[in-house]
């Protein structure tokens, strides 16, 4: 299933969206609206080529360029060659002089000098996109685009000295790591492996073992971020659970060891969909109005009013108002960079498999005081997705057989049933199969220490094979 | 004559009940003695008008009638109408004779039952009931495993009649004879024990001496047997035997190849899927089985995806395998058994749904469908029902009942429980024997003596070793004990 390229416009102004972001995903952000949404790809997509002309990375502004041109948006694929040109030296220039004072630091044998020179020459190949893929020049893979920045922010490591020095680190790292993510998955790549990775340094930055006001600044972030990585890998119950202890400091931290996450990454307010999403198809009802709700994470909700409106409404069984409400803001989060992002696996974009559970938790939900439901009343209440006459049969049909519903549907008279618990006889049965069973289990380990123990052992036979074994018996 | 009467009779003596087993063993054994001093012409001789074997009551005097019996088969020679009337008395001796008396006469007992198996098998249409009643009057347990169990088997196989084995086969095996270190031997026999392995050694003559290939064969024949009644639980256990037996070089048997064959396919018939191998399984072993046993994998593979199309299509294509493995018959039947489980299948997540869209989901046409559903109803295989369908009557409406009819009260349910409750306590029994039995095997005094030492040595963990020392203070074990005194001290 590819993704849906037709989405209707968002209820935001694209222009006021992107004064919440900043940073090197800022154009991959643009990317993501203009191939989803047709009715925003002029605008978003001369957005992100005047962001990328800002920059520094004339391989992004050509990719750019080139899916302007495949959009049929001809007046913005023309690239500008000159600035490119120029671009070009000048970054060849500047890593050549970064690269010459590195040598030098490390000629010098200062250690912090030879960190922060490291470090300068990371955040240039991260810039600009580190070098190019030159089938002439047989450079490894993993020294080109951003993994060079990667690379070069991984050698600071044996030059860091002090544990805020391995937290700064670790954050690019972490930074850097998404970016890898978010291009791999616009490439069509998998981006487990960079979520994964990601996942694994929010938990070293969770214990960096700095000052406690420093660690306070950190801990935000790291859980924000190791909530971000378990939604790209699709574990949303682990992603819920990591974005609902996010601090609410998070909105307010501003700077941190030189990047701002909430600008770069994610909002307060992404955080706020993020969380509730994850939290709304996997949390059960208890949990949601006591950790999302009642919980911290409340002052994140209060950013988006409409999320908190969706749980209260899913947590007091308005399920059908509750999936109107996503349905709404459906367009707007799939314009969204993490959420819109393919889930490898499936083939569908994490929005709509967290939806679709959402959906599949509310029918169970509800069905669950019934106990025959007829299929048409199911079908008001939550209306079918797609228009195909036996479309709500198939899903409650494919909800049994995951197993995620327990029932049986009478398809003559389209009732969903439910089935009559006989707890005695289960019990009873379930006793008598585990008795059996360990009865089995007995005698055949009993059947194997009798045989080591009268010597009768399988040996290989020495001469043809055991039919002159049998024969010799004396029978 | 009179006298050897009396010495006949002077064992048992009336007070048997009275006698503790020390004395009863010290006069059974007496018995013999006198017993072998009697002339072998004297057997045959007449008391008065009777011969000895009128005069003697099985019951009571097994061990002479026994010794009368013998003489007089060895003196019959070939003697058509002797030996049928001979016969008759070892029937009525082997239903009759005191079990504990015959634990001293091993050796007759065994030559006698010997020739009754010949006997019984030149007849036609015996009743091999005889055989089987004179195994468990031995030993009620049926849980030593003689070679007269596989004969039988063997036996009622051969004369087309398996289910004649069944009383023996029912019985669980808790131990294969086996000599007994020396300390144990020339134990009074007499002596009331659960266990019989201890007097059926091949020492003792009930068994000869056994070998892997013939206890994989027992249960392999006892397997099919069970096949036969449709008891898949006891073919099920009856096979994992087979392929439970352990084999030090990883080097399976053919009987356990032939073995795994029929087990994949009575899983099929059984569970409607291929059974869990067993966790105690030798992955290398059963590696080596797979590899021979492959179309068989692929059966259960396509049943497990319930595809009857490819199935039946393997099942054509391997004919010639499966005639050969004697295993066609099975693998038909599991090919009529996919179409069932997907029907059972249907039934989790429908309760109703009309004959139509049943053919749909077996890819079949629905007048077959129709008819299939109405076999398997009738079988008993399915809890369900064809109705009428109120929206159009050409496609009937197949519905699920879902409360089976009730088969047992809660009693009953409970009874069984108790049963079961019961059989598994007495296996722990026979487990904890045979635990003991291990515990006096050289090799695991060997491997205990190995552990000791290896905690004495320099590598072993200091607070064991005070432990150790702890417990038995200065009793050097090994030759390395000088060594773990000083350590101690």
């Amino acid at each position: 299933m590819a993704i849906p390229n037709s989405l209707p416009p968002p209820t935001f102004d694209i222009d006021t969206w992107t004064n919440n972001y900043e940073g090197a995903l800022v154009p991959f952000r643009f990317a993501h609206v203009a191939l989803r949404c047709p009715s925003l790809a002029h605008q978003s997509l001369s957005l992100a080529l005047t962001a990328a002309h800002n920059g520094r990375d004339i391989g992004l502004y050509r990719k750019l360029c080139e899916l302007a041109g495949n959009l049929g948006l001809s007046d913005l694929s023309t690239p500008d060659g000159q600035w490119m040109t120029r671009q070009e030296e000048e970054n060849k220039r500047e890593l050549a002089r970064l690269e010459g004072e590195l040598r030098g630091y490390k000629n010098n044998l200062i250690r912090e000098s030879i960190r922060m020179g490291q470090e300068d020459l990371a955040t240039h190949h991260l810039s600009t996109g580190g070098p190019v893929v030159d089938p002439a020049h047989s450079i490894p893979a993993a020294s080109t685009g951003y993994h060079a920045a990667y690379g070069a922010y991984s050698k600071m490591r044996e030059y860091c000295t002090t544990p805020a020095h391995i937290a700064s680190l670790t954050l690019n790292l972490i930074y850097t790591s998404f970016i890898q993510a978010v291009s791999a998955q616009q490439l069509g790549f998998a981006p487990n492996s960079h979520f994964s990775t990601a996942n694994l340094l929010c938990g070293r930055v969770r214990n960096a073992g700095v000052k406690e006001e420093e660690q306070r600044r950190l801990t935000p972030i790291a859980l924000a971020s190791s909530g971000i990585a378990y939604l790209g890998l699709g574990q949303y119950q682990d992603a819920a659970n990591s974005f609902v202890k996010v601090p609410f400091e998070y909105h307010t931290l501003g700077q941190v060891q030189g990047t701002d996450f909430s600008k770069t990454v994610a909002s307060g307010n992404d955080v706020a969909i993020y969380g509730g999403l994850c939290a709304l198809a996997t949390f059960t009802r208890q949990q949601l109005i006591d950790e999302v709700l009642g919980g911290d994470f409340r002052q994140f909700l209060e950013l988006e009013p409409h999320m908190r409106k969706a749980i209260s409404l899913y947590t007091t069984a308005k399920y059908q108002a509750c999936l109107a409400i996503l349905r709404h803001y459906y367009s707007d989060w799939s314009l969204d960079i993490f959420l819109g992002a393919l889930n490898v696996g499936s083939g569908q974009p994490h929005l709509d498999r967290l939806l679709s559970r959402v959906r599949e938790k509310s029918i169970t939900a509800y069905f669950s005081s019934f106990a025959e439901v007829s299929l048409a009343s199911l079908a008001s209440t939550f209306p079918p997705t797609s228009s195909h006459p036996t479309a709500m049969e198939d899903e409650v049909l494919s909800m049994i057989e995951s197993g995620m519903l327990e029932a049986r549907l009478d398809v003559v008279n389209g009732i969903l049933i439910a089935p009559s618990k006989k707890s005695r006889a289960t019990t009873h049965a379930e006793a008598k199969n585990a008795a059996e069973e360990i009865e089995r289990t007995l005698l055949l380990r009993l059947h194997k220490v009798n045989t080591i123990l009268a010597g009768c052992e399988i040996v290989r036979a020495k001469n043809s094979g055991w039919e002159t074994g049998t024969a010799g018996n004396g029978f | 004559m009179a006298d050897v009467l009396a010495t006949l009779k002077s064992f048992p003596t009336d007070t048997k009940a009275n006698l503790s087993p020390k004395v009863y063993n010290v006069k059974a054994r007496n018995y013999l003695d006198a017993l072998s001093k009697i002339s072998s012409s004297a057997w045959t001789q007449r008391v008065g008008k009777q011969s000895l074997l009128d005069t003697l009551d099985p019951a009571v005097h097994s061990i002479a009638y026994m010794h009368a019996l013998l003489q007089h088969i060895s003196v019959a020679g070939k003697d058509k109408g002797r030996l049928e009337a001979l016969l008759a008395c070892a029937v009525t001796f082997f239903s009759s004779f005191d079990p504990v008396q015959i634990r001293y006469a091993s050796e007759e007992w065994g030559k006698l039952l010997t020739w009754l198996f010949d006997g019984v098998s030149k007849v036609e249409d015996a009743d091999f009931g005889i055989l089987s009643t004179a195994m468990l009057r031995l030993d009620p347990t049926g849980g030593t495993f003689t070679s007269y169990h596989l004969r039988l088997v063997r036996l009622c196989l051969e004369a087309g009649q398996p289910s004649q084995a069944l009383p023996v086969l029912n019985k669980n095996i808790y131990a294969f004879p086996q000599n007994l270190a020396k300390i144990t031997s020339e134990e009074i026999l007499c002596e009331e024990n659960d266990l019989s392995n201890w007097f059926i050694t091949p020492r003792s003559g009930f068994t000869t001496s056994l070998s892997a290939e013939q206890i994989l064969e027992y249960y392999l024949l006892g397997a099919q047997v069970y096949i036969g009644q449709r008891n898949w639980s006891r073919a099920r256990l009856f096979l994992e035997f087979v392929l439970l037996t352990p084999s030090p070089g990883h080097v399976p048997s053919a009987l356990q190849v032939e073995a795994y064959k029929k087990w994949i396919l009575i899983g099929l018939l059984d569970i409607g899927r291929v059974y869990p191998l067993p966790k105690t399984i030798d992955p290398f072993a059963v590696k080596s089985i797979k590899t021979i046993a492959k179309s068989y994998e692929c059966l259960g593979e396509d049943f497990d995806k319930r595809d009857w199309k490819k199935y039946q299509a393997e099942l054509d294509i391997g004919t010639q395998i499966w005639v050969e493995d004697g295993n066609l018959t099975l693998a038909k039947e599991a090919g009529d058994a996919i179409l069932r489980y997907r029907v059972i299948d249907l039934q989790k997540t429908f309760a109703a749904l009309p004959v139509s869209r049943v053919a749909y989901n077996l890819d079949l046409p629905r007048d077959h469908t129709r008819q299939l559903l109405t076999t398997m109803i009738s079988e008993g295989h399915l809890h369900a029902s064809l109705n009428e369908n109120p929206k159009d009557s050409a496609d009937p409406v197949l519905r699920f009942n879902y409360d089976p009819p009730v088969s047992s009260t809660p009693e009953e349910q409970d009874e069984e429980l108790k049963n079961q409750t019961k059989r598994v306590e007495e296996l722990v029994m026979f487990i904890r024997d045979a635990d003991r039995r291990l515990q006096l095997s050289k090799e695991y005094v060997e491997s205990q003596r190995r552990i000791k030492r290896s905690f004495a040595g320099p590598d072993g963990d200091l607070a064991d070793q005070m432990d150790l020392t702890w417990d038995a203070p200065a009793a050097p074990l090994t030759e390395d004990g000088d060594e773990e005194d000083i350590m101690a001290l």
